[in-house]
């Protein structure tokens, strides 16, 4: 069995307070707050267009608020830089692409290579979602990309999981693996999940409602 | 089994390799670029061809002529490397497992890969069509190298820059042009200098001198480029 989390010696947390966003004109996040532990789940909802995606690649470091702290530290000590908060989150997100050029195992053998990540985990990933490893990814359907996500998500065994819409596009087999590795996860990760409405999770410590 | 990747060398050389891999598979730049050269080059050479320039000023027009075929054709295919990553959407995988020197420096390499692979290929062809004989043939290689490296590099960042913009084709013209034109300059000297078999002189040492502000400008900037 993978075990996608780590079992920390410190339990990693994530603490957001007054996230403010806008593109524009249009104010999207307006003084957004929450926190997560290890072992935990925040999930947030709301309706299309209300920042529940905005609010994830925030915390990612792909986008920075206007205004508000983000704080996720690892190991007790200090909060990481957005950099390296960018290199160590696991992501899944319905924009987030690969190259369709290449394998299925290629492109997770790159990203191994780039997050200095073991090349074999990359093929154990492909045959937990069940994915052929020498399908090219641009011959993948929408539910094969979404486990292809999953898989480079957790690729670099990351403490947290960001994860927008995670069960979109997947058939029945698919929600069933991707919710045992996120219940794997959370043995010892900490995730936020956003979804337009409530989904039924195991550790859900708190949920966010953005509203609109 | 497999060692994990574990140096910054190891990341920029995944990028590399996985520039050509793709680019193997679909040849879009490769296609681009060679088209657009040999295109450039018979065109240039039926209507200046040996007889079409004045012995007394081949030696000084030729040499622009070159540059300004390999100037074009890099326009023409180079940004794809950025803007490929942005309208494909794998700019985020990238963003969030990528260290920016090492993805700019596996881009700049695969860039000056496919330079080195283009001059190779029209320069003989094009000294050969323009009856253009190059007394320091050396020297000739060692601009191509150097300026060849230098459009690299400046194409790389512009590329990065403009990705991430609506206007691309145009503003790549607009922030690449200003940027590269000393070392056009250079380049063209120097080539001058290959062709009469008349010794580099200071041109070379600033080209060599611009290779390094451009790559060590670009280093510094594509950080801040790159991510928000």
């Amino acid at each position: 069995m993978i075990h996608p989390g780590i079992v920390p010696l410190v339990p990693a947390t994530l603490r957001f307070d007054q996230i403010r966003r806008r593109f524009g004109r249009l104010a999207v996040l307006e003084g957004v707050s929450g926190a997560v532990s290890a072992g935990e789940a925040l999930l947030v909802t709301g309706r299309n267009g209300s920042g529940k995606s905005t609010l994830l690649r925030c915390l990612a470091g792909l986008l920075v608020p206007d205004a508000g702290t983000i704080e996720y530290q690892e190991d007790g000590g200090t909060p990481l830089e957005i950099g390296e908060r960018r290199r160590r989150v696991g992501f899944v997100s319905p924009d987030l692409a690969f190259y369709g050029e290449l394998t299925v195992a290629e492109n997770l053998a790159f990203f191994a290579r780039l997050r200095r990540a073991e090349l074999t985990r990359g093929l154990d990933l492909l045959d937990r979602v069940g994915l052929p490893p020498d399908r090219r990814a641009g011959a993948l359907s929408s539910g094969m990309r979404q486990r292809l996500r999953w898989a480079w998500a957790l690729l670099h065994r990351p403490r947290l999981l960001l994860l927008d819409e995670p069960f979109q596009n997947l058939d029945a087999a698919g929600e069933r693996v991707t919710r045992e590795l996120l219940a794997e996860h959370l043995a010892g990760g900490l995730a936020v999940i956003a979804n337009p409405s409530s989904l039924e999770i195991d550790r859900v410590a708190g949920r966010l409602d953005l509203g609109r | 089994m497999w060692p994990a990747a574990s140096t910054w060398a190891a990341e920029a050389t995944a990028v590399f390799v996985k520039e050509w891999r793709c680019e193997l598979r679909t040849r879009y730049a490769l296609s681009t670029l060679a088209l657009f050269a040999f295109t450039t080059l018979v065109v240039v050479s039926v209507s200046l061809g040996p007889l079409g320039v004045a012995r007394s000023q081949g030696s000084a027009v030729l040499p622009v002529l070159l540059w300004v075929i390999l100037l074009f054709s890099v326009a023409a295919g180079l940004p794809r490397t950025f803007v490929q990553e942005e309208e494909s959407q794998t700019a985020t995988a990238l963003r969030l497992s990528a260290t920016p020197s090492a993805l700019f420096c596996g881009k700049l390499a695969y860039g000056l890969t496919v330079i080195a692979a283009l001059e190779a290929l029209i320069t003989p062809v094009y000294l050969a069509m323009m009856s253009l004989p190059v007394r320091s043939p050396g020297l000739l290689a060692v601009a191509l190298a150097a300026a060849g490296y230098g459009l690299a590099a400046g194409s790389t960042l512009v590329a990065a820059i403009i990705a991430q913009a609506r206007s691309k084709g145009t503003l790549f013209a607009v922030l690449a042009f200003p940027v590269l034109l000393p070392l056009l300059l250079l380049a063209v000297e120097i080539t001058r200098d290959a062709v009469g078999g008349d010794p580099a002189g200071v041109a070379l040492t600033q080209l060599i001198l611009y290779d390094a502000c451009v790559t060590t400008a670009g280093l510094m900037l594509f950080p801040a480029v790159w991510n928000p």
